[in-house]
């Protein structure tokens, strides 16, 4: 009698084990993630061509007066200096796209020494938390830079 | 672009000794230096000051009349004045130096209340301080600090 129950049991354990088994199985289905790609962090033909976008490079030999020029011409443009770092050559300015006081362009400029006599400058401009990928945008900041670096050169 | 507002010339080559007065200049007039880079000629200071202004809150009492206690429009409260600041040489040999200042502020509105819901302070604002006399002061006491003439455009 005791077997018999015994009996009983485990096959009722087995028919508890299968149904939380089949539930599971289902459960984990519908939370399993899609695999990795793996060219998650592979630089894509985007951001080269953003890159070159947002890049110059310039005949200086002065790192300092490049800054400076950078400063000026951020300045002319309205932007206001947040932050500025000599030894790595940055720069961090923003404004209001004015009349509207709630858009906010910010800039961030880094100022590189390539060789003895030329140096890359690179700008970084986002539109309320947008990443600015028109060309045009760069062309115009360059254009009042290069502006700049003609007077500061006279 | 207010360019000829926020700038002075001054004849001199020490960019440094400009810099460290403009800084006085600028504690003198209450601002708390936030950044100084000797480098780059820069500096960012700022000051905290109340921003309530006794026709704001005209207008919220009549706006509290006419709309029969139902609103009470939210009044400016709290501002922080700040000021950028960038120092340049002008000529190769540095022998001319320009001043350049921008002052802004941010405001912070509150204290209002549509029907019966109380409006916490929290809405921001910013805008250009473009009050010449501000600019005119902040110039004649760097110049008075620096022994030296101001020159404008």
């Amino acid at each position: 009698m005791t077997e018999q129950r015994r009996g009983s049991m485990t096959a009722n354990t087995r028919c508890i084990w299968g149904g939380l088994l089949i539930v599971g199985s289902l459960l984990l289905s519908g939370c399993s993630t899609p695999p990795t790609p793996p060219d998650l962090l592979a630089p894509t033909d985007a951001q080269l061509k953003i890159r070159s976008i947002q890049t110059r490079t310039f005949d200086i030999k002065d790192r300092n007066v490049a800054m400076r020029a950078v400063i000026a011409s951020l300045q002319d443009l309205g932007f206001i200096i947040e932050r500025a770092n000599e030894p790595l050559g940055l720069v961090t300015a923003a404004r209001f796209a004015e009349p509207n006081y709630y858009d906010v362009i910010s800039v961030t400029v880094t100022v590189r020494q390539d060789t003895k006599d030329r140096l890359t400058i690179r700008a970084n401009a986002i539109y309320n938390n947008k990443p600015i990928d028109d060309p045009k945008v760069y062309q115009n900041f360059f254009a009042s830079l290069e502006r700049s670096l003609f007077l500061t050169k006279e | 672009m207010h360019r000829a507002m926020q700038t002075r010339f001054f004849e001199t080559p020490n960019e440094k000794e400009l810099l460290s007065a403009s800084a006085a200049v600028l504690q003198d007039l209450g601002f708390q230096i936030e950044e100084s880079v000797r480098a780059v000629g820069f500096l960012r200071a700022t000051k905290e000051r109340s921003a309530r202004e006794y026709g704001q809150y005209l207008q919220q009492v009549l706006f509290l009349v006419l709309s029969l206690g139902n609103l009470r429009i939210p009044v400016d409260l709290h501002q922080k004045i700040a000021a950028g600041l960038i120092t340049r040489p002008l000529n190769r040999d540095a022998t001319r130096q320009e001043v350049r200042i921008v002052f802004y502020r941010v405001v912070w509105k509150g204290d209002g209340q549509a029907d019966r819901q109380y409006i916490p302070p929290g809405q921001q604002s910013m805008e250009m301080i473009r009050d010449p006399e501000i600019y005119q002061q902040f110039f004649a006491k760097l110049s008075k600090a620096v022994f030296l003439e101001a020159h404008t455009l």
